[in-house]
């Protein structure tokens, strides 16, 4: 028995002790969850001097008066409610009361103003100051406070996507800081927003950091709503280590260097899901993946040929070879996740090889090449090239690829100078904001693929209407005049796949694609 | 040797300037423009001109050039146009890591390969020297960065020794820095050591067949003292030439590796400033590059009568 009891103190006291002490360390440790980015951020400036990963990043720090939801429908966000006027041109945006900035101080509608003022100030260099300066739909004129937590933009044309291009994550969700983010003379300090996460440590090309803001103040709603919604944080820090390497990234994320990975391609994804200990996370996005045409191209201006260029691919086929069978084929510019993606919108090119080969004998096409231009930055956009050459052979249309750097081709796409390109746009939230970016004047704007001046007329309809079912009679003809002129051909919308890890609680992938970690929780620390 | 060093010196003056204008040039001939990269494809012809402008990109090529040189000249060789930091603090962080990497590993691979390809000269022709010469030839022929992804597997994911993405400083915490250096240390020492294993076997072989060794063998030294006194020293001279130019490019940049290990470093950086046209940058990486040549070129040369008594500064 003494034997037992001495074994008992010798094994089972060190063994308690180093279990308490691992408790104890646990408890002690802040939660952080790492997630692999594929570049660094740019900066810190929300809209200002960013990219894809910038714009993910800061939407973790800042956060606008209305902001997108999970279905790409835009809601409040530091708003609690907005009132526009039976003329469309005020728009009265009440603030949510107690809402405090990463500095402790309570957010005013004076903050409002003075960021907006920022933001329309040409010397910010806001990437959206277009669409609010009489560039795009609309001018914002004024911008009052006639209470504290009251806002008032006046602007100067009705406009039906006013509060969607305020929250176009790329403009940074029009992210309303604290005069404290800027020094004296007007140059970027760091954010101090209203969001779930205050900026952390960024060691430049390694890695940036979140911290957990404590005092964060969630709006009412149960759950996380796409940008919008209860965004409360339930890790003490995140942190995005950049990977630019995919087999790296994928490398990481099985040896436990991240926890997450946001977007992965559709093979590692037939890869990943097989593996123990990982969760894959589809979501349909709203990139917009076809070919482009030149419409003043000697050849391609003719109709007949670019339809039977439209006629000739074979869409199921190539759409289930570019996702791996995750997405689907759409030939509507307006994407398959949006609510104006109807019954007209999922009419497209049928695969009638008779009829492009007797479109091309009629307009006297006889095997003249056509460079389709591609690159190998973003392989699908290659390989819908390639896929293209080769279906468009079987009707006799020869495609000569020309690979350029992506830096080259966006050259050549912004200067219009091409025949045909395999493009990606990214994502529109709105799809009068996805008809405006392939349609307008050549002359003024040569990177618009689509000059109908009837088209044009139609867009801006549908951008100062604000009616959602008289935008979807717009949009409507629209889509069937785009497909009679056949300016691009639309394939599909793109998938965003992430890779989480088992533990990671809460994170999803969704139609805006960009990473969210608020409401997302390791299994020990969600409780 | 004094005035050797000043003659280099004073040569890599009007090179560098050469070159700064051929760099300045190329990389504006280069389809792409950085304004345009930035703003991406929604940009409208007013933003990009705005962006353009306030990145300096709408004065002449000249214009810029000068403004540039002169800036070059004070020290100061400006600002990146993707994140705004200033580019030579920025060139020697990254530098750092590289330089770190590259000066280990092909100390250590020069350290393994010479008395490897010593010893496979002397047991020339034997099963010995065949293995080893195939060995080299292997690793010769392993591009890096597959031999980085498999190290990786191995001990990163399989075995889970090393930490597969990540970079720590050695002032931050020195053991945790020996972690993730040791992979990529690895992968260059093995990649680099087929290089200067032929070299030295060759040279050395080279030298074997010369009268001098054969009369001091007839004096009745031993092999050893054969080898390691009288062949290596004559040997080695081309396997430093080849350590140098070895040396030059890897400096330059190991954007592979760094990029396979998610390092920090200047290969990558230079990689990245390419994609963004990020143009001060790439101008700083290159006229880095064109010193770090012209620098280990010199010692080279400094260190050749070391190695080869005929040769005098």
């Amino acid at each position: 028995m003494h034997h037992y009891v001495k074994k008992t103190l010798y094994v089972g006291v060190p063994t308690l002790s180093l279990c308490f002490a691992a408790l104890t360390l646990q408890a002690g440790e802040p939660s952080l969850i790492k997630v692999g980015f594929n570049g660094d951020i740019r900066s810190t400036e929300p809209g200002v001097n960013r990219d894809e990963n910038s714009d993910a990043f800061i939407m973790h720090i800042v956060e606008g008066l209305v902001a997108y939801r999970e279905d790409a429908s835009v809601g409040p966000m530091l708003a609690k409610d907005v009132a526009i006027s039976d003329d469309g041109l005020t728009y009265t945006f009440t603030l949510r009361e107690g809402v405090k900035f990463q500095n402790g101080k309570s957010l005013t509608a004076e903050d409002v103003k003075w960021t907006w003022q920022r933001y329309l100030d040409p010397k910010t260099q806001w990437r959206c100051l277009p669409e609010f300066d009489g560039r795009g739909v609309s001018k914002i004129l004024d911008i009052s406070v006639p209470e504290p937590l009251k806002v008032v933009f006046r602007i100067d044309q009705p406009n039906g996507v006013l509060l969607a291009t305020m929250s176009r994550p790329d403009c940074g969700g029009s992210g309303i800081v604290h005069p404290d983010s800027v020094a004296a003379d007007g140059t970027w300090i760091a954010p101090i927003g209203t969001g779930p996460f205050t900026l952390g440590q960024w060691k430049q090309g390694q890695y940036v950091e979140l911290n957990r803001f404590k005092d964060y103040t969630p709006r009412a709603e149960a759950k996380p709503d796409g940008f919008t919604g209860n965004k409360q944080a339930f890790v003490d820090r995140v942190r995005f280590v950049v990977i630019p390497d995919a087999a790296s990234a994928k490398a990481a994320l099985l040896s436990g260097g991240v926890d997450v990975l946001p977007d992965v391609t559709a093979m590692d994804e037939a890869e990943l899901k097989n593996v123990a200990g990982m969760q894959v996370r589809i979501s349909p996005v709203m990139t917009l993946g076809g070919l482009l045409f030149q419409t003043r191209d000697p050849l391609l201006g003719d109709v007949r040929i670019r339809r039977a260029v439209a006629l000739s691919l074979d869409y199921s086929q190539m759409v289930a070879t570019l996702s791996n069978g995750l997405s689907a084929v759409n030939n509507s510019i307006i994407p398959t996740t949006s609510a104006y993606y109807d019954a007209t919108a999922q009419k497209g090119y049928p695969h009638d090889l008779e009829e492009a080969r007797r479109l091309l004998k009629e307009a006297g096409y006889h095997g003249q090449p056509i460079k389709l231009i591609v690159n190998k930055r973003y392989p699908q956009m290659f390989d819908m090239g390639v896929l293209s050459q080769a279906m468009l052979q079987s009707v006799g249309v020869n495609i000569v690829l020309e690979t350029m750097e992506w830096g080259a081709q966006l050259e050549r796409y912004q200067s219009g100078n091409f025949q045909m390109m395999a493009f990606s746009y990214s994502p529109r939230f709105d799809a009068a904001l996805s008809y405006e970016s392939v349609t307008g004047n050549k002359d003024k704007e040569p990177r618009k693929v689509w000059d109908n001046p009837k088209a044009l007329v139609l867009l801006r309809e549908a951008q100062s209407e604000s009616v959602a079912q008289k935008r979807q009679a717009l949009f409507d003809q629209l889509h069937t005049l785009m497909l009679a002129d056949v300016p691009m051909v639309m394939i599909y919308n793109g998938t965003s796949i992430g890779v989480v890890k088992d533990g990671i609680e809460g994170y999803r992938s969704w139609p805006i694609s960009k990473p969210r970690l608020w409401g997302v929780s390791l299994a020990a620390t969600s409780k | 040797m004094f005035r050797f060093i000043l003659h280099r010196l004073g040569m890599a003056v009007p090179t560098l300037l050469l070159i700064s204008v051929m760099v300045f040039a190329l990389i504006r001939f280069i389809p792409g423009d950085p304004a345009l990269l930035m703003l991406g494809d929604m940009a409208d012809a007013q933003s990009l001109a705005q962006m353009r402008s306030s990145l300096g990109l709408d004065h002449s090529v000249v214009t810029q050039y000068l403004i540039w040189i002169k800036s070059v000249l004070s020290g100061d060789l400006g600002v990146s146009i993707s994140t705004r930091q200033a580019v030579l603090p920025l060139l020697f962080e990254r530098f750092s890591v590289s330089a770190t990497i590259v000066l280990v590993a092909v100390a250590l691979a020069t350290l393994i390969a010479v008395p490897v390809g010593l010893f496979a000269a002397w047991k020339q022709d034997s099963a010995m020297d065949l293995g080893l010469v195939a060995g080299a030839t292997l690793l010769l022929s392993i591009p890096s960065f597959w031999l980085g992804l498999l190290l990786l597997y191995a001990f990163g994911i399989k075995l889970g020794w090393l930490p597969v993405v990540g970079y720590v400083t050695f002032a931050d915490d020195p053991l945790k820095a020996i972690t993730y250096l040791v992979l990529p240390i690895v992968t260059l020492t093995l990649v680099e050591f087929g290089a200067i294993a032929r070299m030295a076997r060759a040279s050395t072989i080279e030298v074997l067949r010369l009268d001098y060794i054969a009369h001091a063998r007839a004096k009745g030294l031993s092999e050893g003292a054969v080898l390691w006194r009288h062949a290596l020293r004559n040997a080695f001279a081309p396997t430093w030439t080849l350590v140098g130019l070895i040396l030059g490019n890897l400096l330059g940049g190991i954007a592979v590796l760094e990029t396979v290990f998610t390092l920090p470093g200047v290969g990558r950086l230079m990689v990245d400033s390419i994609f963004a046209r990020d143009y001060p940058v790439l101008q700083g990486c290159l006229l880095l590059i064109t010193c770090i040549y012209v620098f280990v070129n010199l010692c080279v040369d400094l260190l050749y009568p070391l190695f080869d008594p005929r040769v005098k500064l």
